[in-house]
């Protein structure tokens, strides 16, 4: 009898009769009875995972590596070509599949932008010393035992650049020749725990880099997105390349293409994890671009949009909304690179070229756009804020009014589950949202704005700045966000989730995410710190064997942060999806260093949470309603049905459990 | 109004000093411990920090924040907030009012202090403070010097000194929120709480905003 038949027959109920586990009680298709879903930020697949060999027997994986495109030493490899980038010429409009005329490779007519440092921590002398005790005050939060770990330590305080900023990296070798490519971040001078310069992530630029046509389809990449315009995006989304002198909008230039090498010892933690557990490697951001629209399709399957406050759709103050035309005389720098598209409408900038490559499609995937609704494709702040204060003027404090779109929080509570989202430094966001409401800015600027404001007057609770409001996607709902007794019981800090640990109280379903000096992105944080935070958990798990034994953590990402893909993508709506990114699934029933090809994004831990605690999809547009991929042998990373998502279950073996410890 | 201030003199009176063998040597500083309780409309106390000083400094630990502890020095002209697990400091700044109010004052002029305290704190300030005398009392032989606070924005506080140990017992902000001292015990304090390890570093909150500000952390408007 296979796991699904015996499971739906007659369900996982625990002996709950010696612990404080109330989610033992509740009724799961499988013997998981908490899931913790651990969120790092902008880190991709090939990216983390691109030099990397499987360690379970007869297990594949879809890499740079096993595609020849790099050898196992990050040096390029026999088929460099396949991942090299292209520019193009100007175009009278905004496209996502550039002509193939007006596109020529970088070497043949220009070089490849380089790397660059951009905004990374020059030196602890900078504004580093004041900094650096900043990432030891956080983790002495996450793990507030007396006697600081050294190693955590030494890691704390290493990896500026010493370089000057917006300056090529020449700690990467080669940095100011490198060829048309990828390129490891490693060498005398660099590795994983160094601050390296960061890139633009966001919706519009994004579609664009995957270069999506129809006309590029083939039996492997029936999708036809070739990922390879990354660094002439970044390049010239920005630059008003017309002007005398040429003005550089940002300095995001070939970050995209770097990478780390595994199979060198970096990335150290998340490879000791794939290798005793379970990596996918078809596993997907699910919306283009960056945090804040990935986090709330994680949370609602959906996208947000601009409302009266009532849950009824209006039109944003026209400063919102998005442009992304090229502007007179440019080659590519978008109009008005703002935060919310009408996507119904195919008369507005930036929609057609997106809305008919969908149409060309063979399984022409809907776009999923409501009438006269502006979706929130980029990074806006809730109209909440961290203390449930709602703001008064969301267009002038540009906040993204009260959400009505429904939240997996919301169908756990209706099924009386518990489940949290657990905040980095969120306690301290709470002092300091308390402090904006009585000095009066809660009410008149935007969240960010009046949050630092109060850090400067509070230092105290200074690391609130650090929490992550547009990561949570429960800070925008009002069900949970404008119902305090419902922001008390579910909207907790990293300190609670360890807590709840420790005392067996953790909640069926656990969302983590680290601050925003732990959460591993790239020029404010470091891979290895997210490592940290993710140790933490895992240790604090470690101490609880029987919490353990029935418990799965996935680690994921919130998005690839701009890092170039070599990996297929399935456009599911006009939102998405965007390229990969890692997902390591750890438990008793997902062991032995396995590789799971089947496609999935961030919606499909919503049909995880959904298919064990029996719940429905959560709205009638949600992407929870597409059904398990078809996947088929000769084609492993392309769903025979498309567009469908896996809900995860086929990474597991639940009626073999292998116990093992996470990282010792 | 006479009888009123009274009144509000007379509600000091139910503090209790606890000499020890260490009691106040005439024109000493003193160093003692006590409790700061916030009275609500009613009277009714509720304990808002442990504070402990050896002047010229003064150890504020917070109620239900075991992570850390206030640490001001009117001499050097500092409030810190000390955060022991994460072995680093800060400026105090206006983390708590308590660190511009419990500093050791001049009974005769304590609005210098408290304008200084203020200072330290970032309290926007474009004249001098000044202090009216209201009312002196007595208790226990200590003299209790009530003062009505003026500050440059023209705000009315009221800060009570015990006028044998420099220090306000009680304190009427603004607001119309009250704390006073209670269970007052004039002892040395060992002077290890009042200094801050070597090895601990200090945070710029301006410094970690513009870290932060390099993550997606930040949501920054529109242009």
């Amino acid at each position: 009898m296979s796991f699904s038949l015996l499971a739906a027959t007659v369900g996982f109920a625990d002996d709950k009769t010696k612990d404080n586990d109330a989610a033992d009680a509740v009724k799961t298709e499988s013997p998981i009875k908490h899931v913790i879903i651990l969120i790092g930020e902008n880190r991709g697949t090939d990216h983390t995972f691109g030099v990397y060999k499987p360690k379970g027997k007869h297990e594949t994986i879809s890499n740079i590596l096993s595609k020849g495109i790099v050898n196992e030493d990050g040096t390029p490899g026999p088929n460099f070509s396949l991942a090299q980038q292209f520019m193009v010429k100007p175009q009278p409009q905004y496209y996502i599949g550039a002509p193939k005329a007006a596109k020529a490779a970088y070497g043949s007519t220009g070089q490849m932008p380089q790397p660059n440092t951009n905004g990374a921590p020059i030196a602890q002398g900078e504004s580093g010393a004041p900094f650096v005790p900043a990432f030891l005050a956080e983790l002495a939060v996450v793990d507030p035992s007396p006697d600081f770990n050294p190693l955590t330590d030494t890691i704390l305080t290493t990896g500026f650049t010493m370089l000057p900023a917006n300056t090529v990296d020449t700690r990467i070798p080669n940095a100011g020749v490198l060829p048309n490519g990828p390129f490891v971040l490693q060498g005398p001078n660099i590795s994983d725990d160094d601050y390296t310069g960061d890139m633009t992530h966001r919706f519009y630029q994004a579609w664009q880099q995957s270069d999506c046509s129809v006309a590029n389809a083939t039996k492997a990449n029936p999708t036809g997105c070739l990922n390879d315009l990354f660094p002439f995006v970044m390049s010239t989304y920005d630059l008003n390349d017309k002007s005398v002198p040429a003005v550089q909008g940002n300095f995001s230039e070939g970050n995209e293409m770097g990478f780390y090498d595994a199979e060198q010892e970096e990335a150290s933690t998340l490879k000791t994890l794939a290798d005793r557990f379970s990596l996918s490697d078809n596993f997907h951001q699910s919306f283009q671009g960056g945090t804040g629209a990935n986090h709330f399709m994680l949370g609602t399957g959906d996208a947000g949009f601009w409302s009266d406050g009532n849950g009824n759709a209006i039109t944003p103050p026209a400063n919102q909304i998005a442009n992304p035309n090229p502007a007179p005389g440019t080659t590519n720098k978008y109009t008005a690179d703002n935060n919310f598209t009408n996507c119904s409408d195919f008369t507005q900038p930036g929609i057609a070229p997106i809305v008919s490559y969908l149409e060309a499609l063979p399984y022409r995937p809907e776009p999923n756009c409501a009438t006269a609704h502006y979706y929130m494709v980029d990074n806006t702040n809730p109209g909440f804020y961290p203390n449930g204060f709602r703001a008064p003027s969301p267009a002038a404090q540009a906040m993204i009014p009260a959400s009505p779109v429904r939240t997996i929080g919301d169908a756990l509570n209706e099924k009386n589950i518990s489940w949290a989202y657990f905040g980095g430094s969120y306690n301290d966001a709470v002092a300091l949202s308390n402090d904006a409401v009585t000095a009066g800015t809660a009410a008149t600027l935007n969240s960010s704005t009046a949050l630092g404001e109060a850090a400067l007057a509070d230092p105290a609770h200074a690391l609130g700045v650090a929490y992550c409001q547009i990561c949570n996607p429960f800070q925008y709902a009002t069900s949970i966000m404008g119902n305090p007794t419902q922001r008390a019981a579910h909207i907790k800090d990293t300190v609670d989730l360890l807590a709840d640990i420790q005392a067996d109280t953790l909640p069926s379903v656990s969302f983590g995410k680290p601050d925003g000096l732990l959460d591993g992105h790239p020029s404010s944080s470091k891979i290895d710190l997210f490592e940290a935070y993710v140790q933490q958990v895992l240790d604090a798990l470690e101490a609880h064997p029987k919490l353990k034994a029935e418990t799965v953590v996935f680690v994921t990402w919130d998005e690839a942060g701009g890092y170039w893909d070599s990996g297929f993508i399935q456009p599911i709506d006009f939102f998405g999806d965007g390229p990969r990114i890692p997902l390591l699934t750890l438990s008793e029933y997902s062991t032995g260093g396995t590789v799971n090809h089947t496609y999935a994004d961030h919606v499909s831990l919503l049909k995880f949470i959904e298919r064990n605690w029996k719940l429905r999809p959560l709205t009638d547009r949600s992407r929870d309603n597409l059904p398990n991929p078809k996947m088929r042998e000769d084609q492993p990373y392309v769903p025979g049905n498309m567009p469908a998502l896996s809900d995860l279950f086929d990474i597991f073996d639940f009626s073999h459990a292998v116990k093992q410890p996470f990282l010792e | 109004m006479r009888r009123n201030i009274s009144r509000r003199t007379t509600a000091v009176l139910h503090l209790a000093w606890l000499f020890s063998a260490a009691a106040v040597a005439q024109g000493q500083p003193p160093s003692f411990s006590a409790d700061i309780v916030s009275l609500d409309a009613g009277g009714a106390g509720q304990a808002a920090a442990k504070l402990q000083v050896a002047n010229p400094k003064a150890r504020i630990e917070m109620a239900g924040a075991a992570d850390g502890f206030f640490l001001s020095d009117t001499d050097a002209g500092t409030a810190l907030f000390v955060r022991t697990a994460q072995r680093l400091y800060l400026d105090a700044r206006q983390s708590t009012p308590f660190t511009r109010i419990f500093v050791p004052v001049d009974p005769r002029d304590p609005c210098r202090q408290w304008q200084a305290a203020a200072a330290t704190a970032g309290v926007p300030s474009t004249g001098e403070w000044h202090c009216e005398l209201i009312e002196r009392a007595s208790m226990n032989h200590h003299e209790i010097i009530e003062y009505r606070v003026v500050r440059s924005d023209g705000q009315s506080e009221y800060g009570w000194v015990d006028r044998t140990m420099g220090f306000p017992v009680k304190w009427q902000a603004a607001d119309g929120k009250v704390f006073v001292l209670e269970n007052i015990v004039l002892q040395a304090q060992p002077q290890s709480l009042f200094s801050i390890p070597p090895d601990y570093r200090k945070l710029d909150p301006q410094a970690l905003l513009e870290r932060i500000k390099h993550s997606d952390v930040w949501a920054e408007p529109s242009k």
